[in-house]
């Protein structure tokens, strides 16, 4: 059941995401810098850009109107809501009720719910597509999501990200192989998600992630790219707290906790240095193409999904 | 007793209005008023009865012996009919305060018939779930597809009559499966009485032929795919309180005549076949889920795009119910009551939302006259509170948390995760893959919704009409305020509803109920498989946007707080209205990626207008030998009559001494025949 304490716990860790996830996003740019050989920005660069971004003035298209205004607020809450429910420093769900790979799946949903309608409420003809491909992107990412999440739900014997979790940290699983494969598959989900080359380019500002943001300026601008940094340090986490919980704390101790703090910023660092080196060797593929690619990762959620069933 | 004396009651007011709205026939006015008035009151009184009906442990029964041994005229209130007598009482009070302003737009074109209707509507849907007599069900069935077949085709034109007649023939093949498997039943039972069925079950094979074919009866009624057909033609067509109705409830009965038949009636005696039951619902809701929402993505005429996703959420519904049936062949109590208890949340949950939106869309087109998105745009600037609840109802059944869609989705996951856990093969091969169409499904919908509120509220408008319109009336908002309010309400006082909808599922099945709540925190059986609180949720949210709106404010108020406005974006060049997305560019991926899909609906409706013009040429062959009946027996008889008659006309010269003539003629061929 939820304590008070949980739930302290839970807001803490969205609030010290919220405050790193700039820094994670700035360590993305550097290390694109450096595997492109520039001298590139400095680690606090998407500091700075927030911080400027927050003094600009806002200005906003002539027939945009509440779902333009009220998306940047509404992105950033829900996913520190989400952040709430994911185990990140502890093994268990900080916020059990949130922390349901159900709930989070459609938490998630909100989020894009917004973003996508701002982009036909801003007007812009790019900003409506760009709302349109996210949502196509989301059809065909969710699916796998939710298959390959199920399978380890299945071996852990509860829905629930913690309990998941610490299944596989304990060795309670029943197919290692599918655990391994759902892992794989659930890593290759979230890679999309996280908006990256091949499929996307979060940084570029004519790219589809970022599409809907076209028209947005000043602190709105300012509050989406921090929500869209703390989503990726988010996502990130959750594929962590699920599938890599060695670590974390099993017991909410002050040592524990420290210690999973530290186990989670180093996880976190190597993901993201990773997903650098993946998304700049590899050039974009377009759009129409990226069925294909997904049915990829459905087949191998499918493959996870038929080792539990057989039980290897 | 007070169920009864309640549902009485809504019923004799239902039919008192209808007579009310017949006799008034050209007064308009006092028609809105009067029917409006009477049915208010009337679904007051039904909602009662359905909430006492559901709250009382033992269902009421009434019992009217008729004048014949089969006609038995039984009404019994289980909780099960008080929960669909709730439903249909919800939406028809909705219907009336929001008719009272919106039947304004049917002006002179038999607003009284418009009232009798629904009323006869409303009470043969009553009838129909209280009914606990094979043939008064039946009788009452028909009553409600005739009533609701004068609705659709209301509007006389070439569209409303053609999806009519088809509503027509899909309506009447469905009853007639289900008359079959009654008459199944009551060979079996000697009686049409429901409990009658209940203390004679089926043998083994003749249960499973019985299930069958009221599965495809009452499916073609709910809308299932492929016997949705007349689905997306039908519901637009009819006036748009009517459509809430139709697509908010009476497809519901399609799917209260499954849990009837399949597990009221055969339930409780059926053997391992219950099994493949549970399957086939499964199968079936699976296949109507995604097909539904990936059909209504690429529609442009709201209405049509919010009749395919009621095809999408029949389909959600039967996976719960299928999970349901899954657990009763399992001997697995929980998973029954969990299975059940999710469809019919989400049956309870979907007539709100959909009720919703129609009510939504009804007002848009009571102000921008025409049906299709990409004439309207823009419209949340001058219709704001049909906007506000138009996005309710859109984020609801997208399955967006905290709101109702949401619990019952997730409550349908669940259910499917414990059938998957401790099914036997088959169900574990099953289930996932259920859940994972549910999910492909969510996406979708997501996707659909944004197209519809965004292409319709947001942005510019796209004709003259979007930016003349104007708020709806306020009968007309009051009445969408209502379910807006209910879909927020069944979304964050869960925790609430949950048991009480736990309770009629295992009131249904006949086990006992299972905890699914433990304070404000909502569960399915078992506090290890998963938890989930909505109005934890919702507080989080509130509590957390403190956060971003705070910053802006802080930072607006040091800049002074001034918002500039400045044209969008177009790549250098002039920005123009038709540079903004479209309803048809929006959903452009979708229609590419999933392009065999709808290649087969092709194939599909193919098969249902060829069935549809075998009817037609039925038609004209009859008219082409009616006349050969004519020639050969009638029209001979006809021409010797006037032959005769001509040759009559020799003795009538017209002269009037002639007659006398014959007149002295005749007198004395009597006379001598008398000597």
């Amino acid at each position: 059941m939820l304590t008070f304490s949980h739930l302290i716990l839970g807001l803490f860790q969205a609030l010290l995401l919220l405050a790193a996830a700039p820094l994670v996003s700035g360590l993305s740019r550097m290390v694109r810098a450096k595997l492109h050989t520039r001298h590139g920005p400095g680690l606090l660069q998407d500091y700075r850009d927030i911080a400027k971004l927050l003094t600009r003035q806002d200005l906003t298209p002539p027939n945009s109107g509440f779902a333009f205004r009220s998306m940047p607020a509404v992105m950033l809450t829900t996913v520190l809501v989400i952040a709430t429910g994911i185990p990140m420093l502890t093994r268990f769900t900080p916020v059990a009720p949130i922390g349901d790979l159900i709930t989070v799946i459609y938490l998630f949903a909100l989020a894009r719910f917004f973003f996508s309608l701002s982009g036909i409420d801003s007007g812009s003809s790019f900003s409506g597509i760009g709302g349109s491909r996210e949502l196509t992107m989301g059809v065909l990412v969710e699916p796998v999501m939710l298959l390959s999440l199920f399978v380890a739900a299945l071996l852990a014997g509860s829905t629930n990200l913690g309990a998941i979790g610490s299944a596989i940290a304990d060795g309670h699983v029943r197919s290692a192989t599918a655990t391994v494969i759902a892992a794989l598959s659930f890593a290759y989900a979230i890679y999309i998600e996280l908006g990256k080359l091949p499929y996307d380019m979060a940084e570029a500002e004519q790219e589809l992630q970022e599409g809907p943001l076209t028209e947005y300026s000043g602190p709105s601008l300012a509050l989406i790219k921090w929500a869209m940094a703390l989503k990726q340090t988010v996502v990130v986490a959750w594929f962590v707290g699920v599938f890599l919980p060695f670590g974390s704390a099993p017991e909410m101790t002050v040592f524990g906790l420290l210690f999973g703090l530290v186990a989670f910023a180093i996880k976190l660092v190597l993901i993201f240095a990773a997903v650098g080196v993946v998304e700049n060797s590899v050039a974009r593929v377009r759009f129409r193409l990226t069925p294909q690619h997904s049915w990829v990762g459905v087949g191998a959620a499918s493959l996870a999904f038929v080792f539990y069933l057989v039980g290897l | 007793m007070i169920p009864l004396s309640l549902l009485i009651m809504s019923l004799l007011l239902s039919c008192g209005g209808a007579i009310l709205c017949l006799l008034l026939k050209h007064r308009e006015g006092d028609i809105r008023l009067g029917g409006s008035g009477v049915g208010i009151a009337a679904a007051l009184a039904g909602l009662g009865a359905g909430l006492t009906a559901i709250g009382a442990g033992q269902p009421a029964v009434l019992d009217a012996a008729g004048p014949y041994p089969f006609a038995h005229f039984v009404l019994r209130l289980d909780p099960l009919a008080g929960l669909m007598i709730a439903v249909i009482s919800l939406l028809s009070l909705v219907a009336w305060i929001y008719g009272f302003a919106y039947v304004r737009e049917y002006a002179g074109r038999g607003v009284g018939a418009m009232g009798f209707f629904m009323n006869a509507f409303i009470v043969s849907m009553m009838l129909v779930v209280a009914a606990d007599n094979g043939f008064w069900f039946l009788i009452f069935f028909e009553m409600m597809s005739l009533a609701s077949y004068f609705l659709v085709i209301f509007d006389q034109d070439d569209e409303a009559v053609g999806a009519g007649f088809l509503y027509f023939l899909v309506a009447h093949g469905g009853s007639v499966l289900i008359m079959a498997a009654f008459f199944l039943m009551a060979n079996q039972a000697g009686s049409f009485d429901f409990a009658a069925f209940r203390a004679h079950p089926l043998p083994a094979p003749l249960d499973s032929v019985a299930f069958l074919l009221a599965f495809i009866g009452f499916g073609a009624k709910a809308g299932m795919i492929p016997l949705h057909i007349w689905l997306p033609r039908a519901h637009p067509a009819a006036p748009s309180h009517a459509s809430a109705l139709m697509s908010g409830v009476m497809i519901k009965i399609g799917v209260f005549g499954i849990v009837k038949v399949g597990i009221d009636l055969l339930g409780a005696s059926a053997g391992p076949a219950m099994l493949g039951w549970g399957l086939l619902a499964l199968a079936f809701g699976a296949v109507s889920s995604v097909l539904g929402v990936v059909y209504a993505l690429a529609e442009h005429d709201i209405k049509k795009l919010l009749a395919y996703h009621s095809v999408e959420n029949i389909g959600i519904i039967l996976l719960g119910v299928g999970t349901g049936m899954i657990g009763m062949a399992l001997h697995q109590p929980v998973l029954a009551v969990l299975g059940l208890m999710a469809g019919l949340y989400h049956l309870l949950n979907h007539a709100v939302f959909k009720g919703l939106l129609f009510l939504g869309a009804g007002s848009t087109i009571f102000r921008t006259h025409t049906k299709d998105m990409e004439e309207m745009g823009g419209l949340a600037r001058n219709m704001p509170w049909t906007a506000l609840s138009f996005l309710v109802g859109a984020l609801a059944i997208s399955a967006i948390p905290p709101l109702n869609g949401f619990v019952s989705e997730w409550y349908t996951y669940q259910a499917l995760f414990a059938a998957a856990l401790d099914g036997t093969p088959l169900v574990k091969f099953a289930a996932p893959i259920a859940a994972v169409m549910l999910a492909l499904t969510g996406a979708l919908a997501v996707m659909c919704f944004v197209k519809a509120y965004g292409i319709m509220f947001a942005g510019a408008p796209r004709s003259h009409h979007a930016e003349e319109a104007r708020e709806a009336p306020a009968a007309m908002v009051a009445g969408m305020a209502v379910l807006a309010v209910a879909c927020v309400a069944l979304g964050l006082l869960a925790p609430l509803v949950a048991p009480v909808m736990g309770r009629i599922a295992a009131a249904t099945i006949g086990t006992a109920p299972v905890t699914l709540a433990v304070g404000a925190t909502l569960l399915p059986g078992d506090a290890q498989q998963a938890t989930l609180s909505t109005p934890l949720i919702a507080i989080l949210l509130i509590a957390m946007a403190f956060l971003p709106i705070g910053l802006k404010a802080v930072f607006a108020a040091k800049r002074g707080g001034d918002r500039k406005v400045a044209a969008p974006w177009a790549a250098g060049y002039l920005p123009d209205q038709h540079m903004s997305a479209s309803a048809g560019g929006f959903a452009q991926p979708i229609r590419m990626f999933f392009a065999p899909l709808y290649t087969m609906r092709q194939a599909i409706a193919g098969r249902w207008t060829g069935i549809a013009h075998g009817f037609e040429r039925v038609v004209t062959l009859a008219r082409r030998t009616e006349p050969l009946a004519d020639r050969s027996v009638i029209a001979p008889i006809a021409g010797a009559v006037d032959a005769s008659g001509k040759w009559l006309q020799i003795i009538q010269a017209g002269d009037f001494r002639i007659y006398c003539l014959y007149i002295v003629a005749a007198l004395i061929a009597l006379l001598a025949l008398a000597v």
